[in-house]
């Protein structure tokens, strides 16, 4: 077996993914099959070959200057004297 | 004729010379898509008074002997994953259900200020991830020459409402194919141009390093039109090109050298394979030299493909957590770690499989098994590409090695659905442009030709696109 249940459970937790129980069984049967398939890029003789890497010349970055979003456009209604408000921490 | 049944380049011509009001071009199409809508479903948001009054103000300027600019009065689909300022950019998913962006894509910017009405946003596989538009949580985009089939994917919703006659041309954005497929699909032009020649700037990202944004027309010549204007550096996104603004033009030019792939051709369906050999026949009766070439190692393209997308994929949707904008849950009595377990269940099933998939192959220990295997699969397949265009013009070859299947054939295969972007990932890996055009019918049923070719030479590839175009003269868009 190239990927156990156990594995996608635990990088669902890594990647903060709730999964229920017949999710976690049918992706761990998919993502086995998946794995198994990417599995061919062990078998190419590539010691010689060098990654690709880009070699163009790249724009003029712009400006690091702040720009002024109003915060009408952020999408929550969850807020608290002036700030967006998140899960508790500890 | 109707008026939604023009061309990019007839829209601007009728409106300037005052044929007809960009007001009366756009209300026809707005009642073209309340009929053909139901049944094709290439829109999950429309633009309609916005592309009303945008209309009327451009008939203004007409009327006043203003500058119009080169695509007045065009009617843009736009894919729903490129940010268009105060309308809704969803990316088809539970996590962007309600994301108005701040501002306009370099893209958006400079369509309009050429003079395009957007006149809704199109469906996509949620974040672009797919090839049939089946995993949008609006609902699959229906092939409009059989609404029983697949339109493609992931900017099925662009190929659709063009096929459609819904809007004069779209925007899509393609990562593995998600242009040419669904162009392939319904029978219009997709283009992919070479990476960095178009702004990602407001593209909502999906594997950075593969994907460019893309027109899609019924016409070489409408797709030229509008790369023409969204092409050039940009200061908001340092992987564009830093030269001046290309201009591509049609030109009626003979004497081509074309390798016909064969690796995409054996895979491919008898009567996709056959089409391919006919469009072979037809660009040799045009003068071109058309010769059987190898390419061996597209047969790992895909194993790198899915390597790369899937890790750039797990990486880029990481900053979902639903605090700033995403839909209505309190995060009121959750701990952080459950809060976000719990709002990111809500991607899609298929969003989902690539972060897990991105995840597994980025894990500590398993970086050079597959990330750095895949990135010098990347090189070997370049390395093969350039070897050809010494010799060849372009590389052609089917753009689906399949026909367009029933709505629901592959859904529940993940690998079977990926084993279709055999013959398109090859441009996204090697970051060379590649264009769909209609080739014909196998069982009544559209297939593309796709035309691949060196970095930055867009203007053969569109010069050879357009040659075929004129010999072939395929049928675009169906009765609905």
């Amino acid at each position: 077996m190239v990927v156990t249940r156990e594995e996608v459970k635990h990088l669902g937790w890594l990647a903060k993914l709730e999964m229920s129980d017949a999710e976690l069984q049918r992706y761990t049967a998919q993502i086995e099959e998946i794995i198994s398939y990417l599995n061919m890029l062990n078998t190419i003789p590539l010691e010689q070959v060098k990654p690709i890497a880009m070699k163009k010349k790249f724009s003029e970055l712009r400006k690091d200057a702040p720009e002024n979003f109003e915060d009408a456009v952020l999408g929550t209604r969850y807020r608290k004297d002036g700030f967006v408000k998140g899960p508790r921490m500890v | 004729m109707p008026l939604y049944t023009l061309e990019a380049g007839q829209v601007v011509e009728g409106i300037k010379n005052r044929e007809f009001s960009a007001e009366e071009y756009i209300s026809q199409l707005l009642g073209r898509i309340e009929k053909v809508e139901p049944k094709v479903n290439a829109f999950v948001t429309l633009n309609k008074e916005e592309g009303l009054n945008r209309a009327r103000m451009l008939d203004k300027k007409i009327r006043d002997g203003e500058q119009s600019g080169p695509l007045a009065g065009v009617a843009l689909s736009i894919k729903d994953n490129i940010c268009t300022k105060g309308m809704k950019t969803t990316c088809a998913s539970k996590m962007l259900e309600s994301y108005i962006p701040a501002y306009d894509a370099t893209v958006i910017k400079r369509l309009m200020s050429a003079g395009a009405i957007i006149i809704g946003k199109a469906n996509l596989d949620e974040f672009a991830m797919g090839s049939t538009t089946e995993f949008s949580r609006h609902g699959p985009t229906r092939n409009p020459w059989d609404i029983s089939r697949v339109s493609g994917g992931s900017s099925g919703g662009s190929a659709a409402s063009v096929a459609a006659l819904e809007c004069t041309a779209s925007l899509g954005s393609d990562t593995g194919g998600s242009v040419r497929c669904p162009a392939s699909f319904c029978s219009v032009v997709g283009l992919k141009p070479t990476y960095g020649l178009v702004s990602r700037f407001g593209l909502v990202s999906y594997a950075n390093s593969l994907e460019q944004i893309g027109p899609v027309g019924r016409t070489v010549s409408d797709v030229v039109s509008i790369l023409n204007v969204i092409a050039g550096s940009d200061e908001n996104d340092h992987t564009t090109i830093n030269s001046n603004k290309p201009t591509y033009s049609l030109q009626e030019r003979k004497g081509f050298r074309a390798g016909l792939v064969m690796e995409f051709t054996e895979g491919a369906d008898p009567g996709v394979s056959k089409m391919i050999y006919n469009a072979a026949d037809t660009l040799e009766k045009q003068g071109c030299k058309c010769e059987e070439v190898s390419l061996p190692s597209v047969q790992y393209a895909l194993a790198s493909y899915y390597t790369i997308a899937t890790a750039e994929a797990s990486s880029n949707l990481a900053r979902y957590d639903n605090i700033r904008y995403g839909f209505d849950m309190n995060p009121e009595g959750y701990e952080w770690n459950s809060y976000f377990a719990k709002a990111r269940s809500n991607f899609g099933e298929e969003a989902k499989r690539r972060i897990i998939v991105g995840s597994y192959v980025l894990s500590s220990g398993y970086y050079g098994k597959y990330y750095l295997k895949a990135h010098q699969v990347r090189s070997l397949l370049k390395h093969e590409m350039e070897t050809l265009f010494k010799r060849y013009d372009v590389l052609i070859g089917p753009t689906m090695p399949i026909l367009p299947f029933k709505i629901g054939e592959r859904i529940d295969d993940p690998l079977k659905m990926y084993l279709v972007d055999i013959d398109t990932v090859v441009a996204n890996l090697t970051g060379m442009p590649a264009i769909s055009v209609p080739a014909g019918f196998a069982d009544g049923l559209p297939v593309g030709l796709q035309i691949m070719a060196d970095q930055f030479a867009e203007q053969t590839m569109l010069d050879i696109a357009y040659l075929f175009e004129q010999a072939a003269k395929v049928q675009r868009s169906p009765e609905l």
